[in-house]
Formats: C-alpha cells, structure tokens, sequence
C-alpha cells in the first residue's frame, strides 16, 4: 500500500512539473504572439539548405525531409566505412607484426582522446585550405579536391535502375538457396561445395540478364496505376479505423499472451502487483492510441497549395502518390526519352567529375556530373567515420581476445591456415561478442552527425535550427528531433537485436 | 604448424635466453613474406606521414605565436590580470591534494627498467626517425642544420638512456624495481626545465626599428607584424615552477607519513578536503563573492540554527527503535511540506533545506537506534554546505569580467565537466535503482527517462536548454549560460550514469539479496549497505570512461555560443587582429586544442587503469 502511495505521489509530482512548465510556456507563448503548433509544416517557411536533394524546398516538412536525408547520408556511408576501417584496425592491434601493431595503437589513441568536435573543425579548416578552382582547371577528373569540395567519379542509378535493382535482389535470394544446397551437399558427401562461387555467380547471372531484360517488369506500371487510383479513392475515415483496430488488436493480443505466459498446469499462476501493471498499461495504451488516432485524423491542416484537408485525407494522398511514384520508377516508355539526357546507358552509368564553366560571368565550378561532396559533409563525415572507427577497433580487438585460445589452437591442430582459422573459426565467434556494443556505436555514430550544425552542414539539427529562427516554433521542432532520433535508435537496436538472435540461435 | 611448435616450446621452457637483434627483427617484422610485405608498406607510410606531419607542425608559415600570445585568454579567458593569484593558488591546492591522495592512496606503483628502457628507446628512435626525414635544412639549404642536430642528439641521448636502464641493471632488468612516481617527478621536472630555457615564437610588430612584443603597447600602433623567438614569460615560469615544488614536496611528506597507523585518518581527511575543495575553490577562492553580512546574520544565520536543530531533533526521533512504520510517515509528513514549499512564495533556501531535511527523515529509520547521532552529524554539515552555498551563490561576483561568467577557455571547460559529472552521480544512482526497482511507475519513469535522453544526442539537449528552457520558465527566473549548460549536460550524463551504475546493480549475485534479507534487513538497508556499494565498486571503470566522455562532450558547448576553450581556440583568436592580427590561424588552435584534450583525457585514463589495479576491481 505504502509502495503504491510513494509511486502516485511521484508520478503526480512529475506530472504537475510537466503541466506547470507547459502551462507557462503557453502563457510566454501566448505573450510573444506565437502560436504554437503545427501549421508550418505546410506552410512555406523560406527555408534555404545549403545541400541535399532540394535547397529551397516549399515547405517546412519538405525542409526537414532534405535534412532528414541528409543526416541518413552521414550516417549509412559513414557506418558502412567505420566498420570496414575499424575491423582493419583492430585484427593490426592484435597482428603480431610490430610496426602494424603499433600503427593501429596509435591511430586508436590519438582519435579517440581528442573531442569529435576539434576533430570536425580540423577536417573543415583542412579542407577550407585546400586551392580554389580556377578557369585553367576546366575538364574532366578521376578526383579534383578544392577549396569548394570534393569531385570524383562514381557510379549512378538510371533508368531501369529499379527494375534491375528487383532481378539483383531476386537473385540474391536464389543465390542463397544454391549456396544452402551446396553447403548440404559438401556435407553429405565430404567434396568441396564452394558454396560462395556458386553464390556469387547466381547473382552475378542475375545482374547481367537483368541488365538487358529490366524492361520486361514494364507491366508493373500499370499495376501500380491501378493501385494508386484506388488507393487515392479510399474513404479518409479507413485510416484513423485501420490504425485504432490495429492498435486495440496488438493490445489485446499482448494481454492475452501475458496470460499464458503467466499460466501453470495447475490454473492461472500468482498475479503480481508489477504484471497488474503492465496489462493495464497496455491496455491503457491501445485505446489511447485508437483514441489518438481518431482526434489526429481529423485535424484539418492547410496545405503547400492552398487546400484545407483533413489528416487522414493527407496519409491517403501520400499512400497514393508511392504507389505512383513506384507506377513511374517502371515506366518504359519515360526513360527511353531521358536516356537522351546526361544519364544514358544502362541501369547504372559512370560519370567522371569535371569542372565547368557557369554563368556570364564563366565562374569555374564542378558541373553536375560525378560525385561532389561539400566541404562541411566532408567535415563531418571524415570526423564520425574516423572516430568511430577507433572506437570499433577496440570492440572488435576486445571480441577477438574474448574467443578462447583453445579455438585457436585446435584449429592449427587441423592444418587451418592463418587467414583460415582467422575467418571461419575466430570471427564468426567474435562476431557474437561484437555485434551488441557494435550496435551502441552506430547509434554514436547516427547520432553524432548531428553535430554538422558546428559546421553547417545541413543535417536534420541544424534545419530544425533554421526552422526554429525563422518561425519560432522551437517546440515542434524539438519533437520532431525526437521522433526522428528515437525511432533511428528504434530502427537500428532492431536491426542488431535481430542479427544478435540469429547468432546466438546458431550456437546450439 | 611451427608457430604451434613455437608456442608449445615456450610454455615449457621456464626462461627463453636473450634473443639478438636479427632474431627479434625475424619474428616481430619478417615472420613471413606477407608480414615483411606489410613491414615495408608500413615503414613507408610511417615516414611519409611523420615527414608530412613535420613538415605542417614546421612550416614557416604556422602561427604558433596566436597559440603562445593568448595563452591566457586560453586557459582563462578575461580573468582581471590582478586577480591572477586565484587561479594559481587554485591549482596549486588541487596539484598539492592530488600528490598527497597519489602518496597515500599508493598509486603508481613499480615499473621494471625493461619496460622503462623500452619507452626511452622507442621515444628517441622516433626523435632520431623524426631528425633524419624532417624538414630541418640550414639556412644556407645544406642537410645538416642545427635544428636537426638538436633532434638527432636528443634521439641518441634517449636511445643510449633506454639501453642504459636495460644494460646496468642486469639480472634486475625483469623486476620492478622503479618507482613510477620518480619518474614522473623527473618528467614534471624536466618540463619546468625546459620552460625555464626554451625560446617559444611570439608576435611583435616592428615599430621605428624596434620589436614590440607587449599586447598593450602594440594596441592601435601601426607596424610590420613579426614572429620573433622569446623566453617564456616570469609571470608562467615563476608559478609552475613552485606548483611543481609544492606537488613533489608534499608527495616526498605524505609518503614520510603515509604509512604511519595515520594512514586511516589521513585519507579520511583527504577525501572530505577533496570534496570540500571544489566548491570551497569555484565559490569563494576563484569567484570572489561580495559577502553581504547583514543578510547572512539576519536569514541565513537563524535559518541554519532553525534547521539544524529541529533537524537534529527529528533524527533522534525517526530513528527511534521500535516505532514502526510512524518514522517513515514522518518523513513522508515532511516530504509533502518540501512539495508544498514549492508552491507558496519563499526563498529557495528553505525549500533545499526543507527537501533536503525530507530525504534524511527518510532515511531516518533505516540507520536506526544508536545511529542517530553520526545521521544528525551529516544533517548538520548538510546544513552547513546547503546554506554556504545558497549564500555564496546569491552574492555577486567581486570578479569584474565583461560578459556573463566569470571564467572562460579551459578553466570553464573544466568546471562544466566536474560540475554536471558531480551533480549527475546522485540523479544517476537513483534512476538506476528506479529502473531496476520492483515498483512499475518508478521503473516507468526512470526507463521512460533514460531511454529518451539516450536515445537523442547531447546537441539537441543544449538547444533544448537554450532555446526552449527560457519558455518554459516562469516569468522572472533567470539562468545563465553555463548554467543552462551544467543542467543539460547533468540530465543527459545521468541516463548514461544510469545504465552503467544498473550493469553493476545487475551482476551482484542473488546470494547477496537473500542473505541481507535472512539478516532482516529492510529494503532500503540492503540497497544501502549491500547492493549499491558493490555495484559502484564492480563499475569503476566505466564510470571513469563516463568521466573521460563526458569532459570530451563539454566541447559542444561552442555551439550554443558559450565561451569554453574550444569556443575561444576555434572562435575567438582565428577573428583577432588586435593588437595583433591572427587572422586564419585556426589550425594552430585546433592543433593546440586537441592535444590539450588529448593530454587530460590519455592521463586520466591512465590514472584511472592504475587505480583500478589498486581497488583489484575484476580480480575478484
């Protein structure tokens, strides 16, 4: 009784701290003729960002999107790169090779003691030195650094990109299924299987025939037409509907299952005060959220061109325009007229970088072709991948120690060579061990790309910071800041936690 | 198949003999050709990299004199030159507090003089590298210069120092015999040498041929800016100079005393001086308060005597033996009040002392019986500190600095860390027990926190605190910069605290539970007594990783504008051109900057391995 008391009294205490502070915010809100809400996601707010896939976009929502990617950017290529440099520095910490060694300890040291921050602002102050382009360097480059970037080649989606990308991915699963077959076989019978050439060329066959035949998966843009007129001529209602069943069914499917989780052969099992909790939690939850849904979607919001809609309308209109967005990603007939544009070729074409000459004035500059990176994503970006990269290394290092030594020397015991215990019997372990603090520095990385705003980069921070000046709606913004970390965080610990299940369920 | 022999072969053989040159080269370099391979690769990138590095660090072109020039502004931004004194006395208290707890404490311990050797090689033959590929040609473009002579004779001089410490101690060279304190008193010695002789490049501007190197007399007055070479000022050599003294003296004495029957009370003292000297140092040695002695002799004084005899009495009372639940009701009775306080204007010093007398009525019951008297003890120098620094905090700063705060640049990014680490141990501690409690609201909340802090980076919170806080607060209330700053970083460091003080709650064994339970100790009691202890002591270690973290984290306060060391290194002194112009030399500050960094962060954490070893966490 007493355990409940303290709880109330605190929750309560919580919940006036929060209604007070909100309460005043309302009122100095309310002073400064700010009203607060969510109005500027539609609305067009001036915001202009530097880089990303639009720098003066319509909206506030459009804005955060082209920080949102931005952000996402950084952080895939920077997580896929630190983990390829950190392994590579922590099997040196531990090679037997002196100076290797002694290389990779002090790359760790040096990054990992310094702030991220000095770090970011030296690769800026770096690059901001580099030359400038001037009118004698106009012409075509494997790789051109300059105090505006950096250019260099690269490969780009095109046309029939996407229906390409669908026979690739069909063919890794077939290749798959071989390499599992070949695996048994080697198995049963003791011959080698290569299970990962015939892998390899599974998916190599695949991409080559998808190459010349993506345009035969052209009947799927009718498809998606199809749906896309049916999906936009839905009933607005079915959203907040769907949503709310979904949710009161998730809630009663939990509670249900808690229930036989809490069964013993002899009846329904002793309920503690805890699990009375959490069944009405979570029943509590589910109707909130049903509730929720319906008061959501019927706000009514005015929209980029001037409509006023209801939110339900807006989720139906997006539902919509993907399914037309995808219609269009297998429209033959599109692609054939901008193959006569810069991109032409097949599926993916390769471009050079160039510098050009722009304007009246014949300012040299890069052109459009092959890949720019600015100065402040390279900041960034050099600054997240080298620093969690050290931080990897460690990880990895600490994995490699943990796998008993028996390990090692059985497998020399079986004529393993170096490089063939190292992959087949030491990593897969070590993996094991890795993968949970892994996950915690891709979270360090993700997260940490938000300090581009130091070097205004463009990142879903320092837009919302724009948004924040321009409007004044610092609130929202800080909820949408929110969200987004939260549910990265969600997404990723997902990922790991699946993969984790996966390795441990392979040990026994 | 051989590397197996090997192995085998060593574990048996008690002492492998001494190992040539050529042998140590074949296994550690050229084991086999995929190694020489990568030996060769690496030697060349290691030479190129040093070259290049030599090469940037030494460039004619390198402002260093921005570094050297505004030392000061550095370490402490606009401090009153005059009241300089404070900073070095604080320092000097700090340096002398940490000799003594080096001294008594035992840490440092032995070092073998092969090991020794080993560093001192490995030190001169990157000197002698350094000397042979770096940029030190002669004015006159020949090979051998000065400068290179200096570097290669410092190379050889290490290189013959480190064979020394192996050759003279023979069958020794495998034992510690070498105290690691010595050698650091040597180190800190030869630093104070070379400050007391070394030239470092300072500005001046050439004025009817004459260099003036003073930032007054240079102001507003037209010349020639030029780098010119200088010994280090008095005013820097003199004080580090007796700080050194002080810190090597007072080693040299405690260890005198240190293993006296003393020892006991000795570390008992140090420990309350180590907490004392904080806030004794920030708020009243650095900030100087205007002491308003009316107010304190007309509230603060009675309010003290009030509390802490009404407190006194309660204790006595609460922990009566044999009074039941009423002591806890007491203390709830009293709670509520401090809630209540909140809500009806008075001054924030009775509501801390009212909250404050809550927890400890609280806890009254569990300390019980004779107790009491060292529970009322802790009342009265809670009192004691609560009402000191209510009273030091709501007095000005006697410290005129334009601007808001009274320190800047390193001091300030020290103070922030220690600050929101100390303040965020306590939130830490009980959002760990939260979450890891049988109450579901408590560990509602305390998961609902951490998660949420956790998972939104330390950047976002900062805007929260200094673009959203000031809606949120009641028209009136006030707070400062850093002190934005200090709440922000104390809620975010406190989820991570948190987790780290629950991965210790969480590896205590169950055995442990049930025997305090089988004592009959209450809930509370076997958290206190049992639990916690132990749970602190097994995370150690991350808690220093905490610490090292969140010292590195201080530095994104430069966002929000505030003036830290990495605001002044990156902001401030690139965008000065009086009296002298350092226009553009950021990558001299940022250089200078990261190794500062650099420095506190390696030694801490190396300090920190050391004390682990000495508290034998994981070894048991």
């Amino acid at each position: 009784m007493l355990k409940w008391a303290a709880q109330t009294i605190v929750l309560l205490g919580v919940v006036a701290l929060f209604a007070t502070l909100a309460s005043q915010a309302a009122a100095n809100f309310d002073k400064s003729n700010i009203s607060f809400g969510w109005q500027w996601l539609s609305d067009p707010t001036g915001v202009q960002v530097r880089e990303g896939i639009d720098t003066l976009p319509d909206s506030g929502a459009r804005a955060l999107l082209v920080g949102i990617i931005n952000t996402l950017r950084v952080a895939i290529s920077g997580i896929i790169v630190a983990t390829i440099l950190g392994t590579i520095v922590g099997i040196a910490r531990l090679s037997s090779n002196w100076i290797v060694n002694k290389i990779a300890t002090t790359y760790i040291e040096a990054i990992r003691n310094v702030p991220l921050l000095v770090q970011i602002f030296f690769w800026s102050a770096l690059a901001i030195g580099l030359p400038a382009i001037t009118a004698e360097d106009v012409g075509e480059y494997w790789f051109k650094a300059s105090n505006r970037g950096f250019a260099f080649a690269w490969v780009f989606p095109n046309g029939g990109f996407w229906p390409w990308l669908i026979f690739v991915i069909v063919g890794y699963v077939v290749g798959r299924r071989v390499a599992t077959m070949r695996k048994r076989h080697q198995e049963d019978t003791g011959e080698p299987g290569h299970s990962g050439r015939y892998m390899a060329l599974v998916i190599v066959a695949f991409a080559v025939v998808g190459w010349f035949a993506w345009p035969i998966l052209g009947f799927l843009e009718p498809v998606f037409d199809a749906l896309d007129g049916f999906v936009s001529g839905l009933p607005s209602i079915l959203v907040p509907i769907v949503i709310a069943v979904a949710a009161v069914i998730i809630a009663a499917l939990w509670i249900r299952n808690f229930f036989e989780s809490r069964r013993t052969p002899a009846g329904f099992g002793k309920m503690t005060d805890d699990d009375w909790f959490r069944v009405i939690f979570v029943a509590f939850s589910g109707i909130a959220i049903a509730a929720l849904a319906f008061i959501i979607g019927g706000y009514e919001v005015r929209t980029v061109r001037g409509e006023v809609l209801s939110v339900a309308q807006l989720i139906i209109d997006a539902l919509g325009n993907l399914m037309g967005w995808t219609a269009d990603k297998f429209n033959t007939d599109n692609y054939n007229t901008v193959v006569e544009g810069v991109r032409s070729g097949g599926p993916l074409v390769f471009e050079k970088a160039e510098v050009i000459l722009r304007g009246g004035a014949a300012i040299p500059q890069f052109g459009e072709k092959g890949m720019v990176l600015s100065i402040p994503f390279f900041a960034i970006w050099t600054g997240v991948t080298l620093y969690t990269a050290a931080f990897i290394a460690e990880i990895v290092r600490g994995g490699i120690l943990a796998v008993p030594k028996g390990q090692t020397e059985a497998a020399m015991a079986m004529g393993l060579k170096r490089g063939q215990y190292l992959r087949q019997i030491i990593l897969p372990q070590a993996f094991r061990i890795i993968l949970p603090p892994m996950g915690n520095q891709y979270l360090n990385l993700a997260k940490n790309t938000s300090l581009g705003l130091a070097v205004a980069y463009a990142d879903i921070v320092a837009v919302g910071t724009t948004i924040i000046n321009q409007t004044g709606q610092s609130l929202p913004v800080v909820f949408v800041w929110m969200a987004f970390f939260l549910t990265m965080s969600l997404v990723l610990s997902a990922i790991v936690n699946y993969y984790n299940r996966k390795l441990q369920l392979v040990e026994r | 198949m051989t590397d197996a022999m090997t192995a085998l072969e060593l574990e048996f053989a008690p002492e492998p003999p001494p190992k040539g040159a050529r042998v140590w080269l074949r296994d550690n370099l050229f084991s086999t050709p995929a190694s020489g391979v990568m030996t060769i690769v690496s030697i060349t990138v290691v030479v190129l990299a040093i070259r290049g590095l030599l090469n940037f660090l030494f460039d004619p072109l390198r402002r260093w004199d921005a570094v050297t020039f505004n030392m000061k502004l550095l370490m402490v931004q606009a401090f009153p030159a005059d009241e300089l004194w404070r900073i070095w006395w604080s320092v000097g208290i700090i340096v002398a507090l940490l000799a003594a707890s080096f001294a008594v404490w035992r840490i440092g311990g032995m070092a073998e003089p092969r090991e020794v050797g080993r560093v001192l090689t490995g030190t001169g033959g990157l000197l002698l590298l350094a000397g042979v590929v770096g940029p030190f040609t002669s004015d006159t473009g020949a090979w051998i210069s000065t400068g290179r002579i200096i570097w290669l004779g410092l190379g050889t001089i290490l290189v013959g120092l480190g064979y020394a410490a192996r050759a003279f101690t023979g069958a020794r060279a495998k034992q510690p015999i070498i105290p690691i304190m010595g050698l650091v008193a040597v180190l800190i010695l030869l630093i104070v040498a070379v400050l007391w002789t070394v030239e470092v490049p300072v500005p001046g501007k050439v004025v009817d041929g004459e260099v003036i190197t003073s930032g007054a007399e240079a102001a507003g007055v037209q010349g020639l800016q030029v780098k010119v070479l200088r010994p280090v000022a008095s005013t820097t050599t003199i004080p580090w100079t007796i700080i050194a003294a002080v810190g090597i003296i007072v080693y040299g004495l405690f260890r005198l005393i240190g293993g006296a029957s003393l020892s006991r009370a000795i570390k008992r003292t140090l420990t309350v001086l180590w907490l004392l000297s904080f806030p004794v140092l920030l708020l009243v040695l650095l900030r100087n308060p205007e002491w308003d002695l009316e107010a304190g002799v007309s509230t603060f004084l009675p309010a003290f005597v009030v509390f802490a005899v009404v407190g006194a009495v309660l204790m006595w009372f609460v922990s009566k033996p044999g009074l039941g639940e009423i002591g806890r009701v007491v203390g709830a009775l009293v709670l509520i009040v401090a809630f209540a306080s909140f809500l009806v204007p008075m001054p924030f010093l009775f509501r801390f002392l009212l909250l404050a007398l809550a927890l400890f009525t609280l806890a009254g019951p569990t300390f019980g019986g004779e107790g009491w008297k060292g529970l009322a003890g802790a009342w009265v120098i809670t009192v004691v500190l609560i009402t000191f620094f209510v009273f030091t905090t709501t007095t000005d700063s006697g410290i005129n600095v334009p601007g808001s705060f009274f320190l800047g640049g390193l001091s300030l990014t020290i103070v922030l860390a220690f600050t929101s680490i100390v303040l965020s141990f306590p939130l830490g501690v009980i959002l760990a027990l939260g979450r890891t409690s049988t109450m579901p609201i408590f560990r509602l909340l305390s998961t609902a926190y951490i998660e949420l802090v956790r998972g939104v980076p330390l950047i976002t919170w900062l805007l929260v605190a200094f673009l959203m806080l000031p809606v949120a607060l009641p028209t009136g209330v006030e707070l400062g910069g850093v002190i934005r700053a200090v709440g922000a970083m104390t809620f975010f460091s406190a989820a991570y605290l948190a987790e780290n003080v629950r991965g210790g709650l969480q590896s205590i064994a169950v055995g442990q539970r049930e025997a305090s339970r089988a004592l009959g100790m209450s809930t509370v009691q076997m958290i206190v007594f049992i639990t916690l202890p132990q749970a602190l002591r097994a995370v150690i270690p991350a808690l220093v990783g905490q610490v090292i973290a969140l010292f590195k984290d201080t530095s994104l306060v430069t966002i929000v504008g505030l003036f830290d060391f990495l605001h002044i290194a990156r902001q401030i002194i690139p965008a000065q051109s009086q009296p002298f112009s350092f226009l553009g030399s950021i990558k001299e500050t940022l250089i200078f900057a990261a190794l500062v960094y650099w420095l506190f962060t390696f030694t801490f954490s190396r300090i920190s391995l050391r004390l682990e070893k000495r508290l034998g966490v994981g070894e048991r």
